[in-house]
């Protein structure tokens, strides 16, 4: 009788023993499953914030067709009527100068002058003869990307359409048609795209004027004004004015232009 | 029986115990670091940096947003979701941590690279905020796998009173 209940004792002891193996199998299977799930959760996750970060699908790039011809007549319309000569915007006596350090490949910089406060203060400020805007070449993201030669060429060939009194519409579509950054985009065949679409500039001249060696020396002195007086990043936005000099290095809001240019005037 | 219980039970739940704590510590380093890099950013401040510039590029380059949100602010919002799962009891606690500190230490990876080949520019504040994240997620992933021993502890009681409950009845008839 001893046994029997010993044996039957045994036995549940066993089947105890299997169960809580199968249990703990099963646990360990839904936890494998669990690591994953997680995993490959984790790994789609940071494929689309990859995805996101890298501009998406949003090249840039020379624009064709109806894209094109509305970006020009949108730069011809931001910047007809206000005076130009060279890099500089506006009035020449206008009691404000607002010094901008950009590089045409840099990202932010085409925030800058495409979202932030730069549109409005062209519109206003500068049109009203309050304030000039002086461009000054200052390598970022063209001396960080694979091609950092192509800046002096690509700063020049604004420079040679400021000749023209057509920089800053030059500058403008090359914002707006701005490439991928770090594809090395900006070539000759960019370049001169940019120049055709700029209205009434003579490609010859422009062309010609690339060669000029003193547009190149203004870039180099452009890029050693920039480090004399501490600029790292682009944009940098130095103002001057009548009560002294403030400076930034941010996508500025209008809000923000005004505040310094009240603080200079 | 009771004894050996008693004094594993103890010895394995503070190993758990202690990679919580160190969870917690490191998700407060990365919280302070979040912070302030997201201050300096919404403030309009430089940061404070070790190598000349090297701050300033990386933060001005177009890697440091995503989809206009800065890339430390969501490294905060990271840390601080680790620093809540370890105050989160069983598998939801240890699962969500695991998963916040692997897609925070795959994503550091990609930014790391970023500022390795693209940007060529180091940035003192990423650094550290990426080594914390591969530590946490090394420790989430320790913690992830480990308690799978630790659970089974509790249930052992109940069979062991289902037969001695039998033995008693056997023993009135």
């Amino acid at each position: 009788m001893a046994s029997r209940t010993k044996q039957k004792e045994e036995a549940r002891a066993r089947r105890l023993a299997e169960e809580r193996a199968r249990a703990e199998r099963a646990r360990r299977d839904r936890r494998i499953r669990m690591i994953g799930g997680i995993v490959v959760g984790a790994i789609i996750i940071v494929g689309a914030l990859i995805a996101i970060n890298s501009g998406g699908g949003n090249k840039g790039g020379i624009q064709t067709g109806t894209e094109r011809n509305a970006t020009v007549t949108a730069v011809d319309q931001m910047f007809a009527g206000i005076p130009q000569s060279g890099a500089t915007l506006g009035n020449p006596k206008a009691p404000v100068t607002m010094t901008y350090y950009g590089d045409y490949e840099c990202p932010i910089c085409q925030e800058f002058t495409l979202q932030g406060g730069f549109p409005q203060l062209v519109s206003n400020e500068v049109r009203q003869g309050k304030v000039k805007v002086v461009y000054k070449s200052f390598c970022t993201a063209t001396c960080n990307g694979p091609n950092p030669n192509v800046f002096p060429t690509q700063q020049v060939a604004g420079l040679a359409a400021g000749k023209q009194n057509k920089f800053w519409q030059y500058t403008e579509l090359f914002y707006r048609e701005q490439g991928q950054e770090d594809t090395g985009y900006v070539n000759e065949a960019y370049l001169t795209a940019l120049a055709r679409q700029t209205t009434g500039l003579n490609l010859t001249t422009w062309q010609s004027d690339r060669n000029d060696s003193s547009l190149t020396n203004q870039v180099s002195s452009d890029q050693h004004a920039g480090k004399t007086i501490g600029v790292t990043g682009t944009p940098t936005l130095v103002f001057q004015g009548p009560k002294g000099e403030t400076g930034m290095s941010e996508v500025a809001s209008y809000a923000q232009l005004q505040q310094a240019i009240k603080q200079v005037s | 029986m009771s004894t050996a219980v008693s004094t594993a039970t103890p010895r394995r739940l503070s190993v758990d115990a202690k990679l919580r704590i160190a969870i917690g510590i490191l998700s407060v380093i990365g919280i302070g670091i979040g912070t302030y890099l997201t201050y300096t950013h919404y403030a309009k401040l430089n940061v404070l940096c070790l190598s000349s510039g090297g701050c300033e590029t990386v933060q001005h380059s177009r890697w440091s947003k995503l989809d206009g949100i800065p890339v430390a602010t969501l490294g905060l919002a990271g840390y601080i979701g680790i620093f809540i799962s370890i105050w989160i009891r069983g598998e939801l606690g240890r699962a969500s941590g695991f998963g916040l500190a692997l897609v925070g230490f795959l994503f550091s990876m990609y930014l790391t690279y970023r500022e390795a080949f693209t940007i060529h520019a180091y940035c003192q504040w990423c650094l550290g905020s990426a080594a914390i994240m591969t530590v946490l997620a090394i420790l989430t992933t320790i913690r992830m796998l480990r308690t799978e021993t630790v659970e089974p502890v509790a249930p052992k009681k109940k069979p062991v009173d289902r037969a001695e409950r039998r033995r008693q009845m056997a023993a009135r008839r």
